[in-house]
């Protein structure tokens, strides 16, 4: 669903970071979190996102680590806790009924950047005394 | 001398569009009105059920539609001759509406003059699903025609709405579609889903879909900011 424009939408995340970071150069990393219920695709996104940070040299050795959780929700009649499937209907493997409350799977998040940074003048001094 | 660093955050991906649906959305509680996005396959029957409800509703509330099409005026062309206001977006090649696009239609109309708005969505069972305009209630449309089993396949958009209509309920002699177990997929999927089976050649259900519409506008009333 639509992974060129969430790949889009990643990358402005990472520049963002990048622009508010002092001493940042480039992005290294970025993890992202897809749960199960947000239609995402793990082939175009990883092919939408590999197209598009080419466009900036800041982006362009960006490595995507794209986590896709499988969601949890309580069932309805009661409350256990299951991974919901196409397989059993979206239905509890106990108890047979359906989800009463999802409580994961409609992430769709930035969790984490690395970038690398250029250590600014005085850390560089402080490094070399503490050396 | 060259170092990484971690930077953890937790940013909503796609958050402008949430941001711009959440503007529109201030828009409509401002105006006192109750926008509803109507969501389907292509062919399950949006446009008529549009021109049935509206030939009930415009004799008493001010109605006002937002049309959603990749290509031309067709269904908007249907409404407008029920007298009702009518704003066309033609998306071009994108699959389904999003907030700007909403966004952009609303300062053509008087919103504080309307009681609902409703947003026809492109057809489309997938991409509407991750795209809020700023409505108040998602109704997803499913005809008798398309397999009972649609709410397994599709469970993102059916896990998110608020009304299922179950459509052309006078074709159910000559398909394979049980009601009763569609009900049952969607409410296991989304157990504060309300379902109807309607038909608008023999009527069956529109009494019940228009009276949840009158409901809803009711509690929306109740939910409106006050202004001082």
């Amino acid at each position: 669903m639509h992974e060129a424009t969430i790949a889009k939408s990643i990358l402005e995340i990472v520049s963002k970071q990048i622009a508010k970071t002092p001493g940042a150069l480039r992005a290294l990393q970025v993890h992202v979190v897809a749960g199960q219920f947000r239609n995402v695709d793990r082939e175009s996104l990883e092919f939408a996102f590999d197209s598009l940070k080419m466009l900036d040299q800041r982006t362009s050795g960006c490595e995507l680590h794209l986590e896709m959780p499988s969601a949890i929700a309580l069932c309805r009649d009661s409350q256990h806790a299951y991974h919901p499937c196409y397989q059993q209907a979206y239905c509890c493997p106990l108890c047979g009924s359906g989800i009463g409350k999802l409580v994961s799977g409609e992430e769709l998040d930035v969790v984490n950047v690395s970038l690398e940074t250029v250590l600014h003048e005085e850390q560089k001094d402080h490094a070399r005394v503490i050396r | 001398m060259h170092e990484s660093s971690d930077e953890h955050m937790l940013e909503r991906i796609l958050n402008n569009n949430e941001d711009l649906a959440a503007h529109n959305r201030d828009h409509f509680d401002a105006a006192g009105l109750l926008c509803i996005n109507l969501m389907s396959a292509p062919g399950a029957g949006k446009t008529s059920l549009l021109e049935r409800s509206l030939l009930d509703l415009s004799k008493h509330w001010q109605c006002s539609v937002i049309e959603g099409d990749m290509v031309g005026e067709l269904d908007a062309d249907r409404l407008r001759k029920l007298g009702v206001d009518v704003s066309q977006i033609s998306t071009g090649k994108s699959c389904h509406l999003d907030a700007q696009m909403v966004a952009r239609v609303l300062h053509s109309k008087a919103l504080d003059k309307l009681d609902y708005l409703f947003i026809e969505n492109v057809g489309n069972l997938v991409c509407p699903a991750d795209f809020p305009l700023g409505e108040h209630k998602r109704v997803v449309l499913l005809s008798v025609t398309e397999g009972d089993d649609k709410p397994l396949k599709y469970p993102v958009i059916f896990h998110n709405c608020d009304v299922v209509l179950f459509t052309k309920c006078d074709l159910l002699p000559y398909v394979n579609f049980s009601v009763a177990r569609a009900t049952q997929y969607v409410q296991d999927l989304n157990p504060r889903a309300q379902c109807f089976a309607v038909s608008i050649v023999t009527g069956q259900g529109i009494d019940d879909w228009l009276n949840w519409l009158s409901s809803a506008y009711l509690q929306s009333q109740k939910n409106m900011p006050v202004s001082i």
